[in-house]
């Protein structure tokens, strides 16, 4: 009972963030262009094209009815289109999201399967050999330079080993004679759905070497906030207590420790990934991966403003999602979470 | 019949600012079956005699001599593999705050389940049946409730009788309770004393009562150790002790208790400060505060002389008693 009034209420809370947000791009549209029609209708247009284009985009409102479209467009699930391409947003982000969403994913995940029992160990054995290795990976994870790292890893896997594609989602074969049949727009997903195997192979290789790139820095700094609260776990006397009471030490670290240590990493973990989604271009851009990071990236370079308050949009839902679910996660684990 | 004996214990701890010796030489001896007092100020060694004893020391800590003899072994001379056998199984420990001492992100149930896992092969259903029994067996009210809820919904009392069963769940012959009343209400802590006289009774077990109240030995302990700057300096069965104290120091503290029909202004506390572990000590740690201190009290450490059977004092005042 408790829980649920605790989601009900952080629901609540997000749903006023969204509107917040939703005014504020609003106002951000219409205020900072001071001729949204201009843009639209490209260089050097004629003063009666531009009178055409506010009429079609609704310029010529008052700024109440305005938002009042603005707001109907978004419940009804249309972002518009790009003053730019002229294309559907929504046809765009149904190609792109899928795919940043499909690569950050999986960063995130390889971070926490490889980012947590390393802190774990590393905190519990604090000053080791093991420690300071980690240590030294964590920093050069987190300050390594994501292009860099790219670069270094289509050398290695590309060029010298040729174990891993240099780039894009699929190989040209896949695309040619066993293409995955679209519907999440998830490519392991969909493939896997379809039983389509040779296609889902071939798409999980071209996954890795992004995804592992992108990984570097949630992965080191889930280390570091691992290890740190481990620290800190550990000295606290139910620790001791657990010893005294004859408990393994697995179960001391992996169980009773962890529990108490993890919320920061997921914390950390979960901003980064939302971070990701705009954040990704420059290794969306070196692996040709056809994402959001890349899609906002030139949108910004057009000032094409409904793109960038689409994927603006999109960005905070996934915020507001992220913060959503650790809450409830720092809810499910700790009790005394749902009394506040 | 001796179960435990710690044999002139020595335990210092390395620190930023130097050596620090928090035991210097303590020996006494827990009998099967009884409740042992071991008392003293704050910081005099207790709870590293303690941990010690469960090798739980923090790591900057090193036991220089000594010898801890439990049914005929040297615990310090175990494996860590060993000694983990004996943790819970046949030793375990209470502490002060029971609200630090249970982890609050698991329910009351969960923990006791867990150390009844880890002792024994079990079935589910039969370790929920004896975690049941547990709460029931330390008082807690409504056991079947206690399984599922977590150390925050409990009093401090609760807590303790929780931490208590947790302790008891491996069905151990020693408990070691370091200041299990001191974070507790005065009418909560007669009744956590009352359940360990109760267990001792009726479980045959073996308890260290580690406190800073002479009040509590008074209630509780058959004997009892008094710990002077990581020294025993006194010993023996309470009745004895209380009856007439031979130490100066205990003396001191025993003056100081506040007794019946007593006035605020009656009580004597004993002048002068605790020495720090960092400091180097000849004589006897005492001598600066002691109002009977002699010339050869600053050169020879006492050692432990016999009085009577069950009485020994570390003070050079009994030295002639003894050899004369
Ligand atoms: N981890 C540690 N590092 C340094 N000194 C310690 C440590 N633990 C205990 N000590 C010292 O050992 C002495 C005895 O401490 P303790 O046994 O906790 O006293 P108490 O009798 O109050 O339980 C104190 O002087 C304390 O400062
Ligand atoms: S040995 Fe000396 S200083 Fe120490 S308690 Fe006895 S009389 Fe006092
Ligand atoms: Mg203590």
């Amino acid at each position: 009972m408790a829980f649920l009034s605790f989601l009900f209420r952080r629901l609540g809370l997000s749903l006023f963030v969204f509107v917040g947000v939703l005014i504020l791009t609003f106002i951000v549209s219409r205020v900072i262009p001071s001729n949204p029609a201009a843009l639209y209708a490209g260089a050097r247009p004629r003063p009666e094209q531009v009178q055409e284009i506010e009429k079609k985009l609704g310029l010529d409102k008052p700024l109440s009815e305005q938002f009042r479209v603005y707001v109907g467009d978004l419940l009804v699930g249309n972002l518009g289109e790009s003053y730019h391409s002229r294309r559907s947003i929504n046809t765009d982000l149904r190609l792109f999201l899928p795919a940043t969403l499909e690569l950050v994913i999986a960063a995130v995940l390889i971070a926490l399967v490889l980012g947590i029992p390393t802190g774990v160990l590393a905190g519990a054995y604090p000053r080791s050999p093991f420690d300071y290795a980690t240590r030294f990976a964590a920093v050069a994870g987190v300050s390594a330079p994501s292009f860099w790292l790219a670069l270094i890893a289509q050398f290695i896997f590309f060029s010298q080993l040729g174990w891993l594609p240099l780039g894009g989602r699929v190989s040209r074969d896949a695309t040619l004679f066993y293409p995955i049949a679209a519907q999440t727009g998830f490519y392991l997903i969909d493939a896997a759905v379809s039983g389509n195997w040779k296609a889902w192979l071939d798409a999980l290789h071209h996954l890795i070497l992004p995804a592992l790139v992108l990984s570097a820095y949630p992965v080191g700094i889930t280390i570091r906030m691992t290890q740190a609260s481990m620290l800190e776990v550990l000295s606290e006397t139910y620790i001791t207590a657990a010893r005294a009471a004859g408990l393994s030490r697995g179960v001391i670290l992996f169980k009773l420790a962890l529990k108490n240590a993890i919320m920061p990493a997921l914390t950390v973990v979960g901003l980064s990934f939302a971070y990701s989604i705009t954040g990704a271009f420059l290794v969306e851009t070196i692996f040709s991966w056809p994402g959001v990071g890349k899609y906002v990236t030139e949108a910004v370079l057009n000032v094409d403003f409904p793109v960038i308050i689409a994927v603006t949009l999109v960005v905070t839902l996934v915020y507001i999602l992220v913060n959503l679910l650790i809450d409830l996660m720092q809810a499910l684990l700790d009790p005394r979470v749902r009394l506040v | 019949m001796t179960l435990l004996k710690v044999e002139n214990l020595h335990v210092q701890f390395t620190t930023p600012f130097g050596i620090v010796r928090a035991l210097r030489g303590i020996d006494f001896e827990l009998d099967k079956g009884d409740i042992m007092g071991l008392v003293g100020e704050t910081g005099c060694g207790k709870s590293v005699t303690g941990r010690s004893i469960m090798r739980l020391l923090d790591e900057n800590a090193e036991v220089t001599e000594g010898r801890i003899i439990f049914n005929k072994t040297d615990l310090l001379r175990l494996s860590e593999r060993e000694m983990h056998a004996i943790r819970g199984d046949r030793i375990a420990m209470i502490f002060q705050d029971p609200a630090t001492a249970l982890n609050p992100l698991f329910t009351i149930g969960g923990q006791i389940n867990d150390v009844l896992r880890a002792h024994s092969p079990a079935p589910a259903a039969q370790r929920r049946k004896a975690t049941l029994e547990l709460l029931a067996s330390v008082g807690l009210p409504d056991p079947a409730q206690m399984m599922d809820v977590y150390p925050h919904q409990l009093s401090g009392g609760q807590q303790q009788r929780a931490m208590i069963a947790l302790s008891l769940a491996a069905e151990p012959e020693v408990i070691i309770a370091d200041e299990p009343t001191t974070a507790l209400d005065v009418t909560i802590q007669a009744q956590i004393l009352d359940l360990l006289r109760t267990l001792q009774r009726e479980r045959a077990i073996s308890v260290i009562l580690i406190t800073h109240d002479l009040g509590i030995v008074a209630e509780t302990c058959q004997k009892v150790a008094v710990l002077y700057a990581g020294r025993v300096v006194e010993q023996g069965a309470v009745a004895a002790i209380f009856a007439g104290p031979q130490h100066p120091y205990s003396r001191g503290l025993l003056a100081a208790l506040p007794r019946p029909g007593s006035r605020g202004t009656d009580l004597k506390v004993i002048p002068g400060n605790v020495p720090s572990g960092l400091e180097r000590i000849d004589g006897c740690a005492f001598a600066p505060r002691c109002e009977f201190v002699m010339e050869r009290c600053h050169r020879l450490q006492p050692p432990l002389f016999s009085l009577a059977a069950e009485h020994q004092a570390a003070c050079l005042l009994h030295e002639d008693r003894v050899h004369g």
